[in-house]
C-alpha cells in the first residue's frame, strides 16, 4: 500500500502530519518502555537538566512511525482512486542515524515529513529495492526535534527474475533435484 | 549547580567503566503484545495479521522493530539507566534488525560501555556509549545498535582529561 519502487522520487517532501502530546500518553509510554524519572515523574523531573517531563525520545520516534505508515495507507488509497494498483511497502533493515535534538514536552505539537533521500535494487532479495528515507520532526517552535536516517524495503513493480535463477526455481520443482538445490527441504 | 537529589545515590560518569558489560535480562514476546503494539505504533499487515505475514518477507507474526526496540529498551533502564544518573539519550546508530522476533520468542542480551567521553560545551556532562546485542532463545542475533547517553558527572570540576 504506497507506491512502487519504480515510482519513488528522490527528494520529494512528504508531510506525514503532526502530533499532539499530552503528559499522560508520555507517563504511559514511559511507564512501559523507558521509566526514567524525567519520563514518568513530573514533580522529580524538575530536578533534571530539562527542567520538568519530557518524552523518551523513543516514543516521538515510534508516533513518527505510525505518522509515515499512514501516509503510505493514504498513497496506496489515492493510487486506488485513480484507479491504479498501488505497491507493497516490506519492513525495515534498519536505521543508520537517530538523533535526538530537542525534548519533547507535555503540550508540544511535533510535526513530521519524510524525504527518501536514495534507493537501489536490492542484492539480496530478489524483486525489492531499498529506500533509504529521512524523516525530520519539528515541535511548534520551528526546532528540530530530530533527524533519522531509515532504510526500507519496498517491491519492484516490473522485477523479471534473471534467467539463471528462473532456472534454479525451475529445478527446483523437479523432485530429485530439488531435495538438493532447495535449502528449506535439507 | 546543587547536586540533583534524585540522582545522588547513582553511579555517575566517574563511575562508569569502559568495556563493562551489563546483562540485560530477558522479555518474552507474546501475539497479543505485538498486535496491540502495531495497532498503536506500526499498522502493517505483516505485524497484525498471521495470514499476511506469513506470506510476507518476515515469514511469520512477527513484533514491529520499533517493538523489540522499545522492549530493549526497557531492559535497558531496568538493568542500567534508571541505576545511573542518566541525563537522557542523544541518539542512536547503526540499528540493525538483523532477523524478525517472532510470537512466542524470547530476547535477551547484552549492554557494553563502548566510549566514555567528556561533552566539551558542558563540563557536568558525559556521554557513554552503550553497544546493544539482542539475540533470541536460539541465540540468534536480532538486533544490535549503538545509543550514545548523557551522565552526569558528580564533580564537573574535574578538568576533561582527568574524569576518565
Amino acid at each position: 500500500m504506497t507506491r512502487w519502487f519504480e515510482d519513488i522520487v528522490i527528494d520529494e517532501l512528504f508531510d506525514l502530519g503532526s502530533h499532539h502530546f499530552t503528559e499522560a500518553e508520555i507517563i504511559r509510554f514511559g511507564r512501559l518502555y523507558d521509566p526514567q524519572y524525567f519520563h514518568v515523574d513530573p514533580e522529580a523531573a524538575r530536578h533534571s537538566h530539562f527542567g520538568g517531563l519530557v518524552a523518551s525520545g523513543w516514543h516521538t520516534v515510534s508516533i513518527g512511525h505510525r505518522h509515515m505508515v499512514d501516509a503510505l495507507d493514504a498513497e496506496g488509497e489515492r493510487l486506488r482512486g485513480l484507479g491504479e494498483e498501488p505497491g507493497i511497502s516490506g519492513p525495515s533493515p534498519g536505521v543508520n542515524r537517530m538523533d535526538f535534538k530537542a525534548p519533547v514536552r507535555p503540550g508540544d505539537t511535533v510535526h513530521y515529513t519524510l524525504k527518501v533521500t536514495a534507493k537501489r535494487q536490492s542484492a539480496s532479495i530478489p524483486g525489492w529495492g531499498l529506500l533509504f528515507n529521512t524523516i525530520e520532526a519539528t515541535n511548534q517552535h520551528g526546532e528540530l526535534v530530530y533527524h533519522a536516517e531509515l532504510v526500507g524495503f519496498s517491491k519492484l513493480r516490473d522485477y523479471r527474475m534473471p534467467l539463471r535463477l528462473r532456472l534454479v526455481m525451475a529445478l527446483t520443482r523437479v523432485p530429485v533435484l530439488g531435495k538438493l538445490l532447495a535449502p528449506a527441504n535439507r | 549547580m546543587t547536586a540533583n537529589p534524585i540522582t545522588a545515590s547513582r553511579r555517575h560518569y566517574e563511575d562508569l567503566v569502559l568495556g563493562e558489560v551489563i546483562d540485560l535480562g530477558q522479555t518474552l514476546v507474546t501475539r497479543d503484545m505485538i498486535i496491540g503494539f502495531a495497532q498503536e505504533f506500526d499498522p502493517l499487515p505483516f505485524h497484525l495479521d498471521e495470514k499476511a505475514a506469513k506470506a510476507s518477507l518476515l515469514g511469520g507474526l512477527a513484533s514491529s522493530g520499533w517493538q523489540t526496540a522499545a522492549l530493549t529498551l526497557r531492559l535497558l533502564g531496568d538493568s542500567f539507566l534508571t541505576r545511573i544518573a542518566s541525563m537522557g539519550g542523544l541518539g542512536f546508530s547503526d540499528l540493525k534488525w538483523k532477523k524478525p522476533v517472532m510470537v512466542g520468542d524470547t530476547i535477551s542480551g547484552t549492554a557494553t560501555l563502548s566510549a566514555l567521553r567528556r561533552s566539551r560545551h558542558h563540563p557536568e556532562r558525559g556521554i557513554v556509549t552503550i553497544d546493544l546485542d539482542i539475540r533470541n532463545q536460539r541465540g540468534e542475533p536480532v538486533m544490535t545498535m549503538r545509543l550514545a547517553n548523557l551522565v552526569e558527572l558528580r564533580d564537573p570540576s574535574l578538568p576533561l582529561e582527568a574524569a576518565q
